[in-house]
């Protein structure tokens, strides 16, 4: 039951849960942060930090947000815009660097007014 | 060299505990840790937060808990192998096992490997590596050899935070950097923080490290004009966190899966007097709880007691009736 990062991230990106993250399996898309439910070892320290409380448990997980654990795993398996395969699982985000893309979903969450 | 009966590799809370009941089974007993302190993921991830599902504990701080296991530990006076890490594993001709870490090595008849997610390692800083030793630590385990110097803390969660407030009455000066304007650490610590004489320099990164022979000066670039701030000091404190990672153990024979080894019902990785016991073992059911990590501590010690001695019983009795 991996962490997922919900919707509350997009354009956020405080990146307080990379700090936390001992396995650095929290990426940075361009608007929001993914967690690869495949390298994610349930340790919760991402959680807590999260000042926009971003970050769900699959466990107690609300039905609006299931839409976005699903995407959290689809950021990895999933072709990206721009990339001709799936990241997969890189085994550590401080590697990899920031990924310039997102998926579907979180490109079409509406810009918020500032 | 150390020769003993049973290794314990992993001082966290499971590892303190077959550490402790090795020793009640009046095994000679090395605890092996790559973090100078005990403690494991509690000490590393989560000190200060309180624990409700451990049993017997309505709630208990972590760093509680670890006190606790490590007194209990301490009864049986364990050699302690801290700030060291378990290396290379290798069988002997009689059977017995030699187990080398980055300062040791130990003889055994039996190891329990209590390896929880893995090694904790720092996280490096970029941009100072080369100074590691020479100025640059990633803990303060003496804080008088700090007194009189300039300090720069970089960091942002609790340890720095802490460390920071330790150091500031003895450093010549103290400053903190953060890359982010929030802090991780308790909202009370960095109020201190700020009322206290610390420099807190927001957000900024460490550029480069400078200094011949040791560290003698910093500089720190903000996250975002990029402007550049130069900082003395003669001291650094990089506490960035902890990435863990199996490492070495990949390489020991087991079955390893995903991060966690596989064992039977007698805590067995299936490699004669290789046990594991807490949240790096895997099996059908099994559920990563620091008090189900306890009941397989218990079950470890006692079935590599019992394979390694043939005169030794799997149940060694009560502890209220015998101390061994």
């Amino acid at each position: 039951m991996p962490y997922f990062v919900a919707a509350d991230c997009v354009d956020v990106l405080d990146r307080s849960c990379i700090d936390e993250c001992p396995v650095d399996c929290i990426y940075e898309g361009g608007r929001k942060m993914y967690i690869n439910p495949s390298e994610c070892i349930d340790c919760g320290a991402c959680e807590p930090v999260c000042p926009v409380t971003a970050i769900r448990s699959d466990l107690r997980i609300d039905p609006a947000d299931a839409v976005w654990r699903d995407d959290n795993a689809a950021f990895f398996t999933g072709v990206l815009p721009g990339h001709d395969a799936p990241i997969g699982a890189p085994g550590g985000a401080a590697k990899t660097g920031a990924i310039d893309a997102d998926t579907e979903l979180a490109t079409r969450v509406p810009v918020s007014p500032t | 060299m150390h020769d003993v009966d049973l290794v314990v590799v992993g001082a966290g809370p499971v590892g303190l505990y077959a550490a402790y009941y090795a020793g009640f089974r009046g095994l000679r007993t090395a605890v092996v840790d790559s973090l100078p302190e005990p403690g494991g993921q509690i000490s590393a991830l989560y000190p200060e937060k309180m624990i409700y599902d451990v049993a017997g504990f309505p709630g208990v701080r972590g760093r509680d808990l670890v006190a606790g296991l490590r007194d209990q530990a301490e009864m049986y006076a364990p050699t302690w192998l801290l700030g060291q890490s378990a290396c290379q594993l290798e069988r002997l001709a009689d059977g017995r096992l030699r187990l080398t870490t980055t300062a040791s090595e130990v003889t055994t008849r039996s190891i329990v490997i209590a390896g929880g997610i893995g090694t904790f390692s720092p996280r490096p800083l970029p941009a100072g590596t080369e100074y590691l030793g020479r100025g640059l630590d990633h803990f303060v385990t003496d804080p008088t050899q700090y007194a009189g110097h300039h300090v720069l803390v970089v960091g942002g969660g609790d340890s720095a935070v802490d460390w920071a407030l330790t150091l500031e009455p003895l450093a010549a000066s103290i400053t903190l950097a953060h890359r982010r304007g929030r802090f991780t650490a308790h909202a009370s610590s960095v109020a201190r923080l700020r009322d206290s004489s610390t420099t807190v320099l927001t957000p900024y990164v460490v550029h480069e490290l400078s200094g011949r022979d040791a560290v003698r000066r910093a500089v720190l670039r903000h996250t975002d004009s990029g402007d550049l701030h130069e900082v003395d000091c003669s001291r650094v404190v990089a506490a960035l966190g902890f990435t863990a990672d199996l490492g070495p153990l990949n390489g020991w024979g087991l079955r390893v899966v995903d991060r966690h080894i596989a064992v039977d019902s007698t805590m067995s990785t299936g490699v004669a007097g290789i046990y594991a016991a807490g949240d790096i073992t895997d099996y059908l059911g099994k559920v990563r709880l620091i008090s189900v990590g306890f009941g397989e501590a218990a079950l470890a010690v006692n079935n590599a007691a019992a394979a390694s001695d043939p005169d030794a019983a799997l149940f060694p009795g009560h502890s209220t009736e015998n101390a061994a």
